[in-house]
């Protein structure tokens, strides 16, 4: 079936197909009749169309009622230029480039990109998810020579492009840290341990160390305090206010060159504060029993769980101490 | 009982492990520190040439100081010793070539270096350049001395600096300048990644333990 594209805004003529001009035809939209005011002759004039005026229209003649033309209309806008970025998450084995539109066309497009390093073509692998996204493998590491990528959006209203031009060296930027953790330290009140992991992406860690920075401030202030890291995945924050709980953020950089990656997932802890007195006699008591009898018996189970340990990427509460304290029974009875 | 008491010992040795003289590695140790500090030299002189590479390009006026100059690259300026590589190529270079590479490199960009020196017009610029040499002279002879540290070999020396340059004309000239400066910039961020790798490839100091064996 025919489709027929025209700008929003403008002013569209339909011919009844061959119809002389001066033939009865009926104009149908979606199947319901068009009134005889928007005719001139057999022609069907639309005076500037938007969306509203999408839709199947069909052309009878007068008497026999046999289907002359049809078409299906749909009103859109030419692209305007699109918006490209290229970045490399994971050096040094290439980069990807992702794409999209400042503003809907309404009307299918089409996209072109090309990259050129030098006198070289490369080829940009489409991605099948996420749609708009290709990427390159590096054939050559430390070039010198830039590359150009064009990226050309078209459609049945027009076209337009973009280019990008960049050093090897300027589009790193890897993912955020992994699995950041923040942990209270026992028995210092204002002390909290962050460790994380390398993102994923980050295909060789150990040729092409990463930096990081850490940020972290309690909830009930605005400022952050930064603490940056030229090696390791973990850090002890030895200045926390007691009992107050903490929002902690790591990102990361190659070592040498490129950007620092977007912030990791916050991850919220508050720093080790000493337990209500009466708990702690209560545990007392059971630990000198269990000195004299053959049986093992658990301290109370309230005092074991370490409330402020939270892991960011999933609830799941720590419980460590529970393993101290129970190797340190089993030795006692060796 | 016994047992025990063995535990504990173990336990006291190794908790001292940190304060014991380390034996035979001097060497080594040697090495590793010459390798931290080339790469902490190479980093200096890249953040030295960002500031002087602004200035010279200034110097040689547009289109050079454009940020978005590329030019296609001539046979001609290929003289020029290049860090671009082959990524698999480059993995597996042995430490040796690795360092070699690096030392012919630096050498002979030097030579060009002092030549352009020569020739530059203002004070302030020579000046400059002159001070960057120097650094890069001191890159040069770190480079040569974990070489040496390690057992290898200098590589030949670099050939005899260019007398009057090749460029016919001024043009052609600033652009052999133009990817003179594109080339150290470029082999100073590649020797930060060589550096990094030869960091976890010499071996790490060998200390020895002594425990004093106890009859039971």
């Amino acid at each position: 079936t025919h489709i027929q594209y025209e700008r929003v805004g403008a002013d569209v003529t339909m011919k009844c197909g061959s119809m002389d001009w001066d033939a009865a035809v009926t104009w149908t939209v979606n199947g319901t009749d068009i009134d005889e005011s928007h005719l001139n002759g057999s022609y069907l004039i639309l005076k500037n169309v938007d969306l509203m005026q999408n839709g199947h229209y069909s052309c009878y003649e007068g008497s026999s009622w046999h289907l002359k033309y049809q078409t299906y209309l749909r009103v859109g806008t030419p692209p305007k230029e699109p918006v490209l970025m290229c970045r490399s998450n994971n050096y040094p084995k290439g980069f990807y480039c992702s794409w999209h539109l400042p503003t809907p066309t309404y009307i299918p497009n089409s996209f072109n990109i090309s990259v050129i390093h030098g006198t070289k073509e490369m080829v940009c692998e489409k991605d099948a998810v996420p749609k708009n996204r290709c990427h390159i493998r590096y054939l050559q590491l430390f070039s010198t020579v830039k590359y150009k990528v064009t990226l050309t959006v078209t459609n049945a209203l027009g076209k337009n492009f973009t280019t990008l031009t960049f050093d090897e060296f300027a589009i790193v930027k890897p993912d955020p840290p992994e699995s950041v953790v923040a942990k209270p330290v026992p028995n210092n009140p204002r002390r909290l341990e962050v460790s994380w992991q390398n993102p994923s992406s980050w295909p060789d860690p150990e040729s092409f160390p990463l930096k990081f920075f850490l940020r972290y401030r309690p909830l009930i202030l605005d400022q952050w305090q930064h603490v940056e890291l030229s090696d390791g995945t973990s850090h002890t924050i030895t200045d926390a206010y007691a009992g107050k709980e903490y929002i902690i953020q790591v990102a990361a950089k190659d070592n040498d060159i490129g950007t620092w990656s977007d912030w990791s997932v916050a991850v919220h802890a508050t720093p080790w504060t000493e337990e209500p007195k009466h708990l702690t006699t209560e545990a007392q008591i059971t630990e000198t029993t269990s000195a004299s009898t053959s049986s093992f018996m658990a301290p109370p189970t309230t005092k074991i769980c370490d409330k402020g340990a939270i892991v960011g990427s999933g609830a799941v509460a720590v419980c460590w101490t529970a393993g101290l304290v129970m190797a340190a029974y089993s030795v006692l009875f060796i | 009982g016994d047992s025990w008491g063995i535990f504990t010992f173990l336990c006291a040795a190794l908790c001292n492990l940190p304060a014991l003289p380390a034996l035979n590695c001097s060497e080594e140790l040697g090495a590793g520190q010459s390798i931290q500090q080339t790469y902490d030299l190479t980093r200096y002189l890249e953040h030295q040439l960002r500031s002087l590479a602004g200035t010279y390009l200034n110097y040689l006026g547009p289109p050079f100081n454009e940020p978005d100059f590329n030019p296609p690259r001539l046979a001609r300026t290929e003289r020029v010793p290049s860090a671009t590589v082959d990524l698999d190529l480059w993995r597996g270079l042995t430490d040796n070539a690795r360092l070699a590479a690096n030392y012919r490199a630096y050498s002979r960009l030097l030579c060009y270096l002092r030549v352009l020196d020569g020739q530059v017009g203002t004070a302030e610029l020579r000046h400059r350049l002159a001070h960057f040499c120097a650094s890069l002279q001191g890159l040069v002879l770190s480079i040569g001395g974990v070489m040496s540290s390690l057992g290898y070999p200098l590589p030949a020396g670099p050939p005899a600096p260019p007398g009057a340059p090749l460029a016919s004309n001024d043009f052609l000239k600033k652009m052999d300048d133009f990817w003179l400066l594109k080339e150290l910039q470029t082999w100073l961020w590649r020797s930060a990644k060589d550096f990094n790798r030869l960091k976890k490839k010499v071996p790490p100091a060998v200390v020895t333990l002594r425990l004093e064996a106890r009859e039971f």
